[in-house]
């Protein structure tokens, strides 16, 4: 699978995990699975919500987002399109700042680990990588297309 | 990783047919079984209630009352005001136990301090509300105390908002703040505390519904069905309606 087709298979699965954690904060899970660390300690403190909403409604926004632009970058019409690549690796940039800044909370301020935050933050971590990865594969196709098109007018 | 790379200029790749097949097979599977997951994790049944049957026996503490003291059940909390699963018990479903039991003269609630030692501020919580207490305002002071948990658990000094909260609970700040400052009963709390432990409480928030000793936040229907063995067990007296939400003193207990 290309890139592009493994960073949608990644945003899916944050997608679960932070829909998880959103209907357990909204009551309509009443109890966390957390075999490692002590999830409902880090999903009921006060940096579990941001702007009123909970910190992981944002994080299945941004997941939503990043897997619609994703879908659109693996049609044929916009496989090599930069602005994809761009897109997918500011938003998934964005994501592991915040989430290193989740990560931050949980050891230092809530001195608790919740299991299911570390998996996404590392989720979003490698769709990262494989967007950056994507985002310098897209350029390399750019610039040889160019010369492709260079050359071809020159001769 | 790229498999479908190759074959002519940029605008002519495309993923192979069996790639992307695969691609949304995956997709599509990660779809099915997360919607899945998420449905039988919504309407999952709660876990069954572990009971301990337990002798009855007088209590040594008074804990904090609310409702008839010879209500025909008799319920005590050990709780933590830091502990989450306390403050979910507190905000979803004691309510509905007030409206519905207390009040109705069925069951006498009676709220023991059990401060846990890794949480920071429950001593202190549990003593603002002793001192709201003085004033006949430790049920509101309680709500809020849980309510507002969030937001005073991580404080390294959460006395300003506890003052806040005593005075939206409607308690004269002055003899409050005298009353904390001094930590006039501290006594008190590590007696409900003690009560706890002579009971064999380890864990927040342990209920005591009757003779069956019960770890856990509990539900409204668990909560019911516990008071309805523990009626159905009790010898026969008329029931009184409560007057009032009390901070009563009164010591005896079964």
């Amino acid at each position: 699978m290309t890139r592009r087709m493994w960073v949608a298979v990644l945003s899916l699965l944050g997608l679960f995990i932070a829909l998880y954690l959103t209907l357990y904060k909204v009551g309509a899970i009443g109890q966390l699975s957390c075999s490692v660390g002590s999830c409902e300690t880090v999903n009921t403190s006060r940096w579990s919500l941001l702007a009123g909403q909970p910190v992981a409604a944002w994080g299945a926004g941004l997941y939503a987002l990043i897997l619609v632009v994703a879908l659109a970058g693996v049609q044929d019409a916009r496989r090599d399109a930069p602005a994809i690549a761009w897109a997918l690796t500011l938003l998934s940039g964005w994501g592991v700042l915040f989430s290193g800044y989740l990560t931050y909370v949980e050891l230092f301020r809530i001195h608790a680990i919740c299991i299911w935050c570390v998996t996404s933050a590392s989720i979003i971590t490698i769709v990262f990588v494989l967007s950056a990865s994507d985002l310098a594969r897209a350029r390399r196709t750019g610039r040889r297309s160019a010369a492709v098109h260079a050359s071809g007018q020159r001769a | 990783m790229d498999a479908g790379v190759g074959r002519g200029g940029s605008h002519l790749v495309t993923p192979r047919r069996g790639q992307a097949r695969a691609f949304y097979l995956v997709l599509a599977v990660i779809a099915v079984a997360g919607i899945g997951a998420l449905l039988w994790l919504a309407n999952r049944p709660a876990k069954a209630i572990r009971t301990l049957t337990v002798q009855p026996t007088a209590a040594q503490a008074e804990g904090y009352l609310a409702g008839n003291p010879d209500a025909p059940v008799q319920v005590l909390e050990f709780a933590d005001f830091q502990c989450p699963a306390c403050a979910q018990f507190s905000t979803l479903t004691e309510p509905d136990i007030r409206q519905r039991l207390v009040d109705q003269g069925t069951v006498s609630f009676r709220y023991f301090d059990f401060p846990l030692q890794q949480h920071q501020n429950s001593l202190r919580a549990s003593i603002a509300a002793a001192c709201a207490a003085d004033q006949g305002k430790f049920w509101p002071m309680h709500d809020l105390l849980f309510q507002q948990q969030p937001y005073w658990s991580e404080e390294r000094n959460p006395r300003g908002k506890f003052l806040e909260y005593a005075a939206q609970a409607g308690v004269d700040q002055s003899a409050w703040k005298s009353c904390y400052d001094e930590q006039r009963h501290l006594e008190r709390i590590m007696d409900n505390s003690a009560e706890g432990e002579r009971r064999g409480v380890t864990s927040t928030p342990t209920f005591i519904i009757g003779t069956q000793m019960i770890a856990g936040a509990l539900a409204y229907d668990q909560f019911k069905a516990l008071v309805d063995t523990a009626l159905a067990h009790a010898p026969a007296r008329p029931t009184a309606p409560a007057a009032s939400h009390g901070d009563s003193a009164t010591p005896a207990l079964p």
